[in-house]
C-alpha cells in the first residue's frame, strides 16, 4: 500500500539546536540556562535572529522584535552576533561530518547532510543510530559541552530533516517505512518542511487537511490539480521516502539588501548606503569569479509600496565603480518617498574573463585598480581601502550573518 | 538587554599549556591581572581564531565562575587584551 520506499535509511541530517544562541551560551557560561537571544545589531526595534531553548520555552520566537521579547521576559538577554565564533563551530561540525563520509553537504550555517550510501562496508556493522550518538558525543567533546544537536535519519533528505525536527532538542530519530504512518498521523500539514500557509491552503482546497491525507492523495491529483506542476509528483515521491532533493543549484544572482536604519527619503543619506551595498556586491561577484550583465535596484517604501528598476547591459561588469554607476542611474529614477528597505542584485552572470587582455587602456586601468584594492584588502582586512562614496554608508550598515547558504562565509569573516 | 561591558585594555595573563589535553584546551589563560584585581579562570567557554588583516588573533571566552571574560591574544604582537566582560546575574 502507498508504495513507500523500503530501502534502508542512509541519509543523516544534522541540525545544531538554536545554533547562534547555543554557541553564545557555550562561550558565556554565565548565560547558560537563561533566556537569551542573538541579533545582528542591537537597536530599539531589532529582531531576535536566534533564541535559546530557555527563551523558546517562554514563547520567544525567532523574528520577534526586541520589545515583544522583553514584554514576555523582562530579563531576556540579547547579544550581537559574532561571525568568527559561529564559523569555528561550523568548521568543526563540518570536520566531524566529513570524517564519516565524503558525501557531506552543509545546507546552511547550522545544518548539514551526510549521505552514507555505498559506505556500508566502512560502517563495520554499526547502525546509523550508533554513529549518530557518537557524533553527538564528538560535538560535545570537540566543540563544547553545551552544544547539542538533533539528528534525523531517513531514506531521503526530506524524511531525514523531518526526523531531525521530531524530538527537539537533542533528539535522534529514524524515519522509514516502518514508522512513517505513525509519524504522519502525529503531524500537522505545516509541520512538513516546505508546507507553509500558502501550500496548506492549496492542499486544503482539495480536501487534504492532514499529512496522512496528503500521503494518500494520488499522484495525478497532486500534479494536475493541487500543485498544477511537476511539484505534485515531487511531493508524491518525497513523502514516500524517495530522493528527489539531491541536486545542485546554479548561481543566478548576486546581491545585497538592507533594511534602512532610519527610514529616509534623503539622497544624502541613501546614496552612500547604496554605494556600500554596491561595494559588497562587487566583492561577492569577484569572490564567485563571475561577471554580470544585468543589474536591478529595488526599494520598498514606508507606505508599503514597492519599486524596482532593472537594466541589461551589452557588456559585463564586475568592478565596484561600474556597479555603483549603473545602480545609481536606476536608483535616481525611483519615485519620491521614505525608503524602508533597499537592495541591489546583479544577474545574467557569466564566468569571469578578467584574464583576457583588453585593447583599451582605460579598461585595463580599472581592472588593475580593482585588483590592487582587492589585494590590499585581502592583506590588511576588508574595507581597508574603499570608495569615498561609501564612507558614510559603511558607518551605518552592518554585515549580516548569512542564514541560508554558506557561500560567502569566508568573505564575511574578512569583514568581521 | 545586552549585558556586555566593553573594556579593551591590555592585561597581564598567566596562561597554562597542557601537554596531554584535548585540542580545545591545550593552551588557555589561567590567571589575569586587571587593575588591582587578580582573576582566576575556572571555566573555559570557547576559543576561536580570527584575523585582523593578516594578523592572527586568538579569542578566548573564559569564566571565573561568576563573570565571563572575552580575552584576545594577538599572536604577532604577543599582547593580551581584555576586550569585554559579561557580569553574571
Amino acid at each position: 500500500m502507498n508504495n513507500l520506499n523500503k530501502e534502508k535509511a542512509m541519509i543523516m541530517h544534522i541540525d545544531l539546536n538554536s545554533a547562534f544562541a547555543t554557541t553564545e551560551q557555550q562561550a558565556h557560561p554565565s548565560l547558560r540556562g537563561k533566556p537569551m537571544g542573538v541579533t545582528n545589531r542591537i537597536s530599539k526595534e531589532c529582531c531576535v535572529i536566534a533564541a535559546s531553548y530557555e527563551a523558546k520555552y517562554l514563547g520567544i520566537k525567532v523574528g520577534m522584535r526586541r520589545s515583544e521579547a522583553m514584554a514576555i521576559c523582562p530579563t531576556f538577554i540579547l547579544l550581537e552576533t559574532d561571525p568568527p565564533k559561529y564559523h569555528v563551530v561550523y568548521q568543526k561540525l563540518m570536520k566531524i561530518m566529513r570524517s564519516y563520509s565524503p558525501k557531506t553537504k552543509m545546507k546552511s550555517i547550522d545544518e548539514g547532510i551526510i549521505d552514507f550510501h555505498g559506505l556500508e562496508p566502512v560502517l563495520n556493522g554499526r547502525t546509523l543510530e550508533d554513529i549518530g550518538y557518537e557524533i553527538k558525543q564528538r560535538v560535545k567533546d570537540e566543540i563544547g559541552d553545551w552544544m547539542r544537536i538533533n539528528i534525523g535519519i531517513g531514506t531521503n533528505r526530506f524524511l531525514a530533516k523531518q526526523a531531525a525536527g521530531w524530538h527537539k532538542p537533542d533528539g535522534l530519530d529514524t524515519l522509514d517505512h516502518t514508522n512513517l504512518y505513525a509519524y504522519y498521523k502525529e503531524m500537522k500539514l505545516t509541520d512538513l518542511n516546505g508546507i507553509a500557509d500558502r501550500n496548506e491552503a492549496r492542499l486544503n482546497a482539495f480536501g487534504i487537511t492532514t499529512p496522512m491525507e496528503f500521503l494518500n492523495a494520488d499522484e495525478f491529483k497532486l500534479k494536475k490539480q493541487v500543485f498544477k506542476s511537476i511539484n505534485g509528483t515531487y511531493w508524491y515521491r518525497r513523502l514516500r521516502g524517495y530522493e528527489i532533493d539531491d541536486y545542485e543549484t546554479n548561481l543566478g544572482m548576486v546581491g545585497r539588501q538592507w533594511v534602512v536604519k532610519d527610514p529616509s527619503d534623503k539622497d544624502s543619506y541613501l546614496q552612500p548606503c547604496l554605494s556600500f551595498l554596491c561595494e559588497t556586491t562587487g566583492m561577492k561577484l569577484r569572490y564567485r569569479e563571475v561577471e554580470a550583465r544585468g543589474i536591478c535596484v529595488w526599494v520598498t517604501y514606508q507606505n508599503g509600496e514597492y519599486w524596482k528598476g532593472k537594466r541589461m547591459h551589452k557588456t559585463t561588469f564586475y568592478t565596484n565603480q561600474e556597479i555603483y554607476r549603473r545602480a545609481l542611474e536606476l536608483f535616481n529614477q525611483r519615485p519620491h518617498g521614505i525608503v524602508r528597505t533597499m537592495g541591489i542584485y546583479c544577474y545574467e552572470l557569466t564566468p569571469s574573463s578578467r584574464s583576457q587582455l583588453s585593447m583599451f587602456e582605460d579598461v585595463v586601468k580599472k581592472d588593475w585598480l580593482t585588483k590592487a584594492v582587492d589585494e590590499i584588502n585581502d592583506f590588511y582586512g576588508t574595507f581597508t581601502v574603499y570608495a569615498g562614496t561609501s564612507l558614510e554608508g559603511k558607518k551605518i550598515i552592518k554585515q549580516k550573518i548569512p542564514f541560508g547558504g554558506t557561500e560567502y562565509f569566508e568573505l564575511l569573516l574578512k569583514t568581521a | 538587554m545586552d549585558p556586555t561591558i566593553q573594556i579593551n585594555q591590555q592585561v597581564d595573563i598567566v596562561p597554562i599549556f597542557r601537554a596531554h589535553a584535548p585540542e580545545l584546551t591545550v593552551c588557555v589563560p589561567w590567571k589575569m591581572k586587571y587593575g588591582i584585581h587578580e582573576i582566576i579562570f575556572t571555566k573555559f567557554g570557547m576559543r576561536h581564531p580570527t584575523a585582523k588583516g593578516k594578523r592572527m588573533i586568538h579569542v578566548f571566552d573564559m569564566s571565573d565562575g561568576v563573570n565571563d571574560y572575552r580575552i584576545e591574544f594577538d599572536a604577532e604582537r604577543l599582547i593580551w587584551t581584555l576586550v569585554s566582560m559579561v557580569e553574571g546575574m
